[in-house]
């Protein structure tokens, strides 16, 4: 420590004795931290949403997508080879194609898939789409009781559709409201037990159900018409009238039922749909006009990404190769690999190239991110635009710390003089003022760190209250309906590499960027003559 | 060099020193010989702008002369090279300053004021903390060590300047005025503790002055005029 003594003033000159802290260092230090805080936060954030980008997008369509390079015949020996491959986990043959949906006078042309009903939930995760694509409708005197619709209703004569192509063509799946007596509110006391409906499949009529209690155990099921009443009891269970019927569920609460509890339930059928394929159409126009498919609407779905098609349909493989009017055939696999293969592109690639080969060279297999390289246009594109923020950023910043550590030089002058007429080196003067950047910066960055840690870890909290200030709370869903920031999976530094990452580049950038600050000063510093500084007033 | 010259801490020969103002040469010093003896003290007197200070600057390197010799005890420095990072380096353990201001480090307390010439002459801090603080007793102000020094008078500050200047065993000091900013009673106490301190220290002092009466207390008198100097 003999010879840190520039390191010493430095610090004390930031940090004065008998005083906490000077009113510089404070300001730098919290301008450091700030910038420091919003960079990384900024990069996080995006970071964030490039991730959840990758995923949708795999989502929507696997790891890989491999397709037949001549017409096939026996593709079901291709996808028993595919699924032998120890790094693969699922295998989704599909077809693909357009067809003309119609309702009454509405029609829609989505882009259409049909998939095995079995792995339907197999590449793509389509019961997360129905998931995000089920809404409950809002009534002042029912509740929506309709359950998510499964890929387990899926048969050849229901399709799921997205929800631009349900508003279109005015079509809804099946849905069941519980109605309230408002005159008898003790009836929907909570805690009275909770009713819900575990299944209400496609082909549902329309129709009133009401549920009966006699006592405090045993109830009836009967419909409004009075064609069907069963009797059961709580330990029993509603009882299952089976396909076509609503299926119900009963939770006791605190309270017990009680004789004359009456609960009425409304059921709306699903729409049908009439479905056209491009070749009856052709067909038409030769007025051999054919019959059109009938199929109900299963349920509706949102992809998550935006980049996959808004009008979309998914039905089964047999009811696409009905609509095209052929057999046995496959357009192509959706491929998705084991977890330890898909974090790295360049593996992910050769691992298609080998599938490649191991399919006689008949399927070209093409990996995620070659199907969607403006994706990654997107990435790089992204990458310049915050590198071209954070040079005048930069910029700024240094200037202003510049600027500051100057008027010190320029204030200090004579104490300068001094310390050399005290034997202390030019040099050694010089570097009292890159130490001082050099302390700003390291002291910014490391606060900074701590705040954009304190953001990440409160965000949710934090946009939330911003949202809710600028857009209210009715605006807020419709902001994370586009930037879902609740989902969002924002790492901490000691969670992955690529945060660990953000938070150096910009803990080392503000160190530089500051140190290289003080320079300037620092030059001035040490070319000052000490005579002449001795001298001046 | 002769033996008589050992005990020569610090001697300049034919110092000269001129300043161009506005195009002119304005000539300031000419040929300053100068022998100063171990533990011994000049005073050097003027009229205001004869050049006592450039002379002081000359003699501690701060800023190079137009021809001359300067020794430093055994080390010899031609006066007209441009000073270095080495003659800094014996600069800090050779030579003590006491300036008219006191050019105290506002953000260091008193002692750490102090501690500055250990530090930048790189000896031990916790050697010489005890010296340091033994000194600033000695300057009569001992209790105020952790004061900072803007809280201090002026006669206050020049004696933790003196102690600063001291604290490292210099053999020499060179004193510009040290009283210049102080009232009569006040400067003569500083005068004396200064030149008390350096006789018990056995520390060589040049100090310039206008007060004839602090230039008799010294060994040897001197007279600055047309850049040559007279002794008495
Ligand atoms: N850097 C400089 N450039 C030009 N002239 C200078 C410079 N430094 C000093 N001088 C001139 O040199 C002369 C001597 O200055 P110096 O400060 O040595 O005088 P001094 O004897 O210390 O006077 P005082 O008793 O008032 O302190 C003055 O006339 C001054 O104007
Ligand atoms: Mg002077």
């Amino acid at each position: 420590m003999k010879s840190a003594w520039p390191l010493f003033l430095a610090w004390k000159q930031l940090f004065p004795s008998q005083r906490k802290v000077s009113f510089f260092s404070l300001l730098a230090i919290i301008g450091v931290a700030l910038g420091v805080n919003v960079m990384i936060v900024v990069v996080a954030f995006m970071q964030g949403f490039q991730q959840k980008f990758r995923t949708d997008i795999i989502d929507s369509q696997g790891h890989a997508r491999a397709v037949p390079l001549h017409r096939q015949l026996d593709w079901r020996e291709s996808v028993e080879t595919i699924k032998g491959k120890s790094q693969v986990s699922k295998v989704t043959p599909y077809l693909q194609g357009h067809l003309l949906v119609q309702n009454r006078d509405y029609n829609a042309v989505p882009f259409s898939m049909g998939i095995e009903p079995t792995d339907g939930n197999g590449v793509l995760p389509i019961n997360e789409f129905l998931k995000n694509g089920h809404i409950a409708i809002q009534g002042y005197d029912s509740k929506d009781l309709t359950p998510v619709p499964t890929t387990q209703t899926l048969e050849d004569d229901v399709v799921f559709i997205t929800q631009q192509v349900a508003n279109r063509l005015g079509v809804r799946p099946s849905t069941i409201l519980q109605i309230y007596d408002l005159n008898k509110s003790e009836n929907n006391s909570i805690s009275k037990g909770d009713i819900s409906v575990v299944r209400l499949d496609p082909f549902v009529k329309s129709g009133e159900w009401v549920i009966e209690f006699s006592n405090d155990q045993n109830f009836s099921l009967r419909n409004a018409l009075g064609t069907i009443e069963r009797h059961a009891s709580l330990g029993s269970g509603p009882p299952d009238l089976g396909w076509g019927y609503p299926k119900f569920d009963i939770k006791e609460g605190d309270y017990p039922f009680a004789s004359g509890d009456i609960y009425k339930f409304q059921v709306f059928r699903s729409s049908i749909l009439e479905v056209y394929s491009p070749s009856m159409i052709e067909n038409a126009k030769s007025d051999e006009m054919a019959p059109p498919r009938e199929v109900r609407v299963g349920g509706i779905f949102e992809v998550p990404w935006q980049g996959f098609h808004a009008d979309a349909l998914f039905g089964t493989r047999r009811f696409m190769e009905d609509m095209r009017g052929e057999v046995d055939v496959c357009d192509g696999f959706f491929i998705k690999f084991k977890s330890e293969f898909f974090e790295d592109e360049g593996r992910l690639g050769q691992l298609c190239t080998k599938l490649e080969d191991d399919l006689d060279g008949d399927w070209s297999v093409m990996p995620w991110f070659v199907e969607n390289a403006w994706f990654f246009d997107l990435l790089k594109f992204e990458e310049y635009l915050m590198v071209l923020i954070m040079i005048p950023i930069g910029l700024v910043a240094a200037f202003a710390i510049a600027i500051a550590l100057m008027t010190t030089v320029l204030r200090k002058i004579r104490e300068i003089g001094l310390l050399v007429a005290m034997g202390g080196s030019r040099f050694a003067v010089g570097t009292i003022f890159c130490f001082q950047g050099f302390i700003i910066g390291s002291m910014g960055a490391l606060l900074g760190c701590a705040l954009a840690l304190l953001f990440i870890r409160y965000r949710d909290s934090l946009m939330n209250f911003i949202v809710t200030r600028i857009a209210g709370e009715e605006g807020q869903a419709g902001v994370t309906q586009f930037y879902d920031f609740y989902s969002l999976d924002v790492p901490y530094p000691w969670e992955s590499e690529q945060s660990l990452s953000t938070f150096l580049t910009f803990i080392l950038f503000a160190i530089l960027v500051s140190t290289v600050a003080g320079l300037l000063p620092a030059w001035r510093a040490a070319r000052m003559n000490p005579a002449e500084a001795l001298r001046s007033e | 060099m002769s033996n008589n010259d050992r005990n020569i801490v610090l001697q300049a020969e034919g110092l000269c020193k001129s300043f161009s103002v506005v195009g002119e040469k304005l000539k300031v010093l000419e040929e300053i010989d100068l022998k100063l003896k171990k533990s011994s003290s000049l005073s050097i007197r003027g009229d205001s702008g004869c050049g006592k200070t450039t002379l002081l600057n000359l003699l501690a390197r701060l800023e190079p002369a137009d021809s001359g010799l300067l020794h430093w005890g055994a080390k010899i420095i031609n006066a007209q090279d441009k000073p270095c990072s080495k003659e800094a380096n014996w600069r800090a353990k050779y030579i003590g300053v006491v300036y008219q201001s006191y050019y105290l480090i506002p953000e260091l307390t008193v002692l750490e004021n102090v501690m500055m010439s250990v530090r930048l002459s790189k000896l031990s801090l916790t050697n010489y903390k005890e010296r340091a603080l033994q000194l600033l007793e000695e300057m009569g102000v001992g209790n105020k060590c952790q004061q900072i020094p803007t809280k201090l008078s002026g006669g206050e500050r020049q004696r933790v300047a003196i102690a600063r200047a001291l604290v490292n065993n210099p053999v020499v000091i060179l004193a510009d005025e040290p009283t210049g900013n102080l009232d009569e009673r006040t400067g003569g106490e500083v005068m004396d503790l200064l030149l008390n301190t350096c006789s018990k220290e056995g520390t060589s002092l040049i100090l310039v002055t206008h007060n004839p009466n602090y230039a008799r207390a010294t060994e040897q008198s001197s007279f600055l005029k047309d850049g040559r100097l007279i002794y008495e």
